[in-house]
């Protein structure tokens, strides 16, 4: 892990200060990280796509796996419009666009979760699996379903957040322009 | 049931004119929507949002431990929108617990790492179980027992489930754990 973190973030993006962020991060246009949300990019570099919610006691980490070492092309890229709720912690491999994480979840190394998932609140995810689209695991026993109903957007959510969130934290400058990026890809 | 004194660190705590104990390592969002009635006891690494909407807490409130207040949210076909909170008196909230309730009566026990979902209404007299799961809107009706498995329980004054006296229990409850809550003795 590079001793210098670089946190790059996006015009538009709204990141709390008293967030613990480590290690090569970036979030594009529209994420909202609320206060005391920690994402550690250990093993490589966490790229966060549009549109995400990120709360309290959120934690995303790309953990090193024993024997490992920093690898900048091991990169963990969470797709867009995420939502992780307040005390997730997402280890995950991959994650697809438009998934919810609810309060408490686990989500360990080795889980690939594609698109439209929900994982429910307190449920413990270690096995390495793959989700299928849209499945939905709940209750006691983390019992997987398909979704039939589509997920509501949570861009409503988004605005509100970016009207209210200035008013009464200390953000993170955005720092990073796409233009620029575009010309190094 | 008889509490042993708990002892802070005088640096660590601020204590205000009416009485609140409020830990220095709390995220307190927008505190000047945070309303803390008296002898309020919020423990360090708890997180209250006043900064998306007002939350009262009434006297003798116990906020334990890296738990989080956060005023639930509902969506209308435009635009969401936070309501505010209140929590009655005498409300114990254990650690890490997450409280997104619309209301939360008094005397009220929340257990540790308790998960309270979104505009939930828990009335007088509760008892949450440690790690319950309430899925959002639920409503616990007073003197019920919300029981990790997800079952409510009780009701009807059996008092197997949340004893008789609860009111009474809870008051003395919280009364003693801010008695003995307090700061190391200077040496």
């Amino acid at each position: 892990m590079p001793t210098e973190n670089s946190i790059k973030i996006m015009p538009k993006a709204v990141v709390c200060e008293e967030s613990n962020l480590r290690g090569d991060i970036t979030f594009s246009a529209g994420c909202v990280v609320h206060p005391s949300a920690t994402v550690i990019a250990e093993a490589g570099p966490i790229i966060i796509g549009e549109n995400c919610i990120l709360e309290e006691y959120t934690t995303i980490a790309h953990r090193l796996q024993a024997g490992a070492s920093w690898n900048a092309n091991n990169i963990l890229s969470i797709g867009t419009h995420n939502v992780f709720e307040v005390g997730c912690t997402v280890e995950a491999a991959r994650i697809g666009d438009k998934n919810v994480f609810e309060s408490k979840c686990f989500v360990g190394p080795g889980v690939t979760v594609p698109s439209g998932c929900v994982v429910g609140a307190g449920i413990r995810m270690h096995t390495e699996q793959l989700l299928a689209e849209n499945t939905i695991v709940y209750g006691q026993q983390a019992l997987q379903r398909e979704g039939m109903e589509k997920q509501s957007s949570q861009t409503l959510q988004i605005d509100f957040l970016r009207k209210v969130l200035p008013n009464y934290h200390h953000l993170r400058k955005p720092n990073h322009d796409p233009k620029k990026a575009r010309s190094v890809v | 049931m008889e509490i042993g004194d708990t002892y802070y660190s005088k640096d660590e705590y601020v204590e205000t004119a009416s009485g609140n104990k409020v830990s220095r390592h709390t995220v307190l969002c927008g505190s000047q929507n945070i309303v803390l009635n008296g002898k309020v006891i919020v423990q360090s690494g708890a997180i209250i949002r006043g900064d998306l909407a007002n939350v009262r807490a009434g006297r003798y409130c116990v906020i334990s431990k890296d738990s989080v207040i956060r005023p639930p949210y509902k969506q209308f076909s435009k635009g969401i929108a936070f309501f505010p909170m209140h929590i009655g008196d005498h409300v114990f909230v254990g650690e890490g617990a997450v409280v997104s309730a619309a209301s939360v009566g008094s005397c009220v026990y929340i257990g540790k790492n308790a998960i309270i979902g979104r505009r939930c209404v828990i009335k007088d007299c509760c008892i949450i179980e440690d790690g319950a799961v309430l899925p959002p809107e639920t409503t616990v009706s007073s003197y019920m027992r919300y029981t990790a498995k997800g079952t409510i329980e009780g009701g009807q004054g059996n008092p197997y489930f949340v004893p008789a006296a609860m009111q009474d229990e809870m008051v003395k409850y919280t009364k003693a754990f801010y008695e003995h809550f307090v700061r190391t003795p200077a040496i």
